[in-house]
């Protein structure tokens, strides 16, 4: 359904919070967070360690509880269990590209198994697209994922997460496996992709540099709590407002070349 | 003054399909400073530092022009005074915490164990040392640490453990290898505050190794950046942004910067010449 007339983000999320409950202690990992999305931006979230950004974007995907707040695309509440139709419009890529795909599944099948899942045809032929769409050759459909590299991984990772070719994709630290090397080139796909796509995606960094050069927007989380949301120009100008989001600027490595 | 001498040290690995060169004619040498060994995976930086400690398994073996840790021929000395240099004279922080603590053995026990096993020091007296090791390496909360088991650590916490067990015997060596990688950046600058009021206040060495360049920028004296087992440049850190070669330059440009232009990331071209 398409929103109201009223303006409405494509993603809005309104005093989300995460509450673990492990052997009788509260975890807060998120606490009161909102933001907004539009189409087609591309919203960073940064923060240390356990600040809770990950969280966020494993709570759009289910991964993790919603304890309070709401999640809304394209102006509905998300449902609870996700479905089908969350999962044509909604994708994630993880971290690690040594742990997210199946060992024992050929890229092949890999590739395959959202199509058949959601009953959508022509397979092979969307396959072999998937694979040149992210710069791999074509023979890699049929080898496991031991036989490619980290930042080879990660292609097939992001190709899997496009083969419904969902409208928003959820980075979570994407390139911070990969050598500096494999990272330009994971960075430039994604940004080609995005740009030939038409994609919204929110991504997770604890590099700043990393999501100054991918994001429009950018929030700083610590603990759990929404710090600071600044534009891409506020960042380069180093016009945070606050401490925290400052050190944050100060510590990062980027800052030593001149 | 010399700690570490390394002259054509090159690592082979002797497997089916042939000799593999993981290092290949690396010379350098270290005095009570930062040394900062750069390179992509498979570079050989790791197998450089692994080589001065002997830490390389067979098929691999270890060959060199002179290999020499404070007057003495690492290449000549035996397996038990290798055993008797590491730890007290050398010491290696590995890269993952999660692999490289015990998993089933309390942090407390881990860090003592040395102590009482090697210096025959009491339990009490190893505690007091262990708790005192990691006050010195910013961890708050020692006494919950000794009690806890590395699973029940974040990763940064693991690490700085690591750190603390490599200081506890005071040795004039040590050699970092990605300490810091996977910590934040703010955990990050607190570690490498760390190991930097080190090598100045106990005048230790240290060859810190690591892929981020940037950060061996800000935090080493001197960098070797490496390329397919060889040291491909050798140049103070302050001048790595005039690095000469084109692989250091590559490196250097491929990063994105804060408030750079969101054109595409230049690629690396490698160019085979560089290997040789």
């Amino acid at each position: 359904m398409r929103p109201g007339p009223t303006e409405m983000a494509f993603i809005e999320i309104e005093n989300l919070s995460v509450i673990y409950k492990a052997s009788g202690r509260e975890v807060r990992a998120v606490e009161a967070v909102s933001l907004k999305v539009e189409v087609r931006e591309s919203y960073g979230l940064v923060g240390e360690s356990g600040s809770g950004k990950s969280t966020i974007l494993r709570a759009i995907c289910g991964l993790a509880p919603i304890s309070g707040g709401v999640i809304r695309i394209n102006g509905a509440p998300i449902a609870t269990p996700r479905g089908k139709a969350f999962s044509a419009e909604v994708q994630m890529v993880f971290q690690d590209p040594y742990a997210s795909l199946h060992p024992r599944h050929t890229i092949d099948r890999t590739l395959s198994e959202p199509l058949a899942i959601h009953g959508i045809g022509n397979t092979d032929a969307r396959v072999r697209q998937a694979l040149l769409d992210v710069g791999l050759p074509a023979n890699f459909r049929f080898r496991y994922p031991h036989q490619l590299s980290g930042g080879q991984r990660q292609r097939v990772a992001i190709a899997r997460a496009l083969m419904l070719e969902p409208a928003i994709l959820l980075l979570d630290e994407p390139t911070s496996a990969l050598d500096a090397s494999v990272q330009a080139e994971t960075l430039n796909l994604l940004a080609r992709l995005r740009a030939e796509r038409g994609l919204t995606f929110i991504m997770v960094s604890h590099d700043l540099a990393v999501i100054d050069h991918m994001c429009d927007r950018i929030l700083v989380m610590q603990h759990g709590r929404a710090v600071e949301e600044l534009s891409r120009e506020a960042l380069a100008g180093a016009a945070m407002q606050t401490d925290y989001a400052r050190a944050l600027f100060a510590a990062s490595a980027d800052r030593m070349l001149g | 003054m010399t700690l570490v001498s390394v002259k054509n040290l090159a690592v082979t690995f002797h497997t089916e399909a042939g000799p593999v060169e993981a290092v290949r004619g690396v010379s350098f040498s270290l005095g009570r400073e930062r040394l900062g060994i750069v390179g992509e995976s498979g570079s050989g930086k790791t197998m450089t530092g692994r080589s001065i400690l002997r830490l390389i398994r067979p098929p691999g073996r270890i060959t060199a022009d002179e290999m020499v840790f404070d007057g003495i021929d690492l290449l000549a000395a035996s397996e038990r005074e290798m055993r008797a240099l590491r730890g007290p004279r050398m010491a290696m922080v590995m890269q993952d915490p999660k692999y490289s603590l015990n998993p089933v053995m309390k942090i407390g026990a881990q860090l003592t164990e040395g102590l009482r096993q090697r210096d025959r020091l009491g339990h009490a007296e190893a505690c007091a040392k262990a708790i005192a090791a990691l006050e010195a390496v910013q961890i708050r909360d020692p006494a919950r640490v000794m009690e806890a088991y590395p699973h029940e650590l974040s990763g940064g916490m693991g690490q700085r453990v690591m750190i603390a067990m490599m200081l506890i015997p005071n040795p004039d060596l040590l050699i970092a290898d990605e300490p810091t990688s996977a910590l934040d950046v703010t955990v990050q600058a607190e570690v490498l505050a760390i190991l930097d009021g080190l090598v100045k206040t106990r005048g230790m060495g240290l060859i810190f190794i690591s892929h981020d360049l940037r950060l061996v920028a800000r935090f080493c004296d001197r960098v070797l950046v490496m390329y397919k087992g060889r040291v491909v440049e050798e140049l103070a850190a302050k001048d790595l942004m005039a690095a000469k070669h084109p692989y250091t330059q590559g490196l250097l440009n491929c990063l994105p910067r804060i408030g750079g232009t969101r054109g595409p990331l230049p690629g690396l071209d490698r160019d085979a010449a560089w290997a040789n």
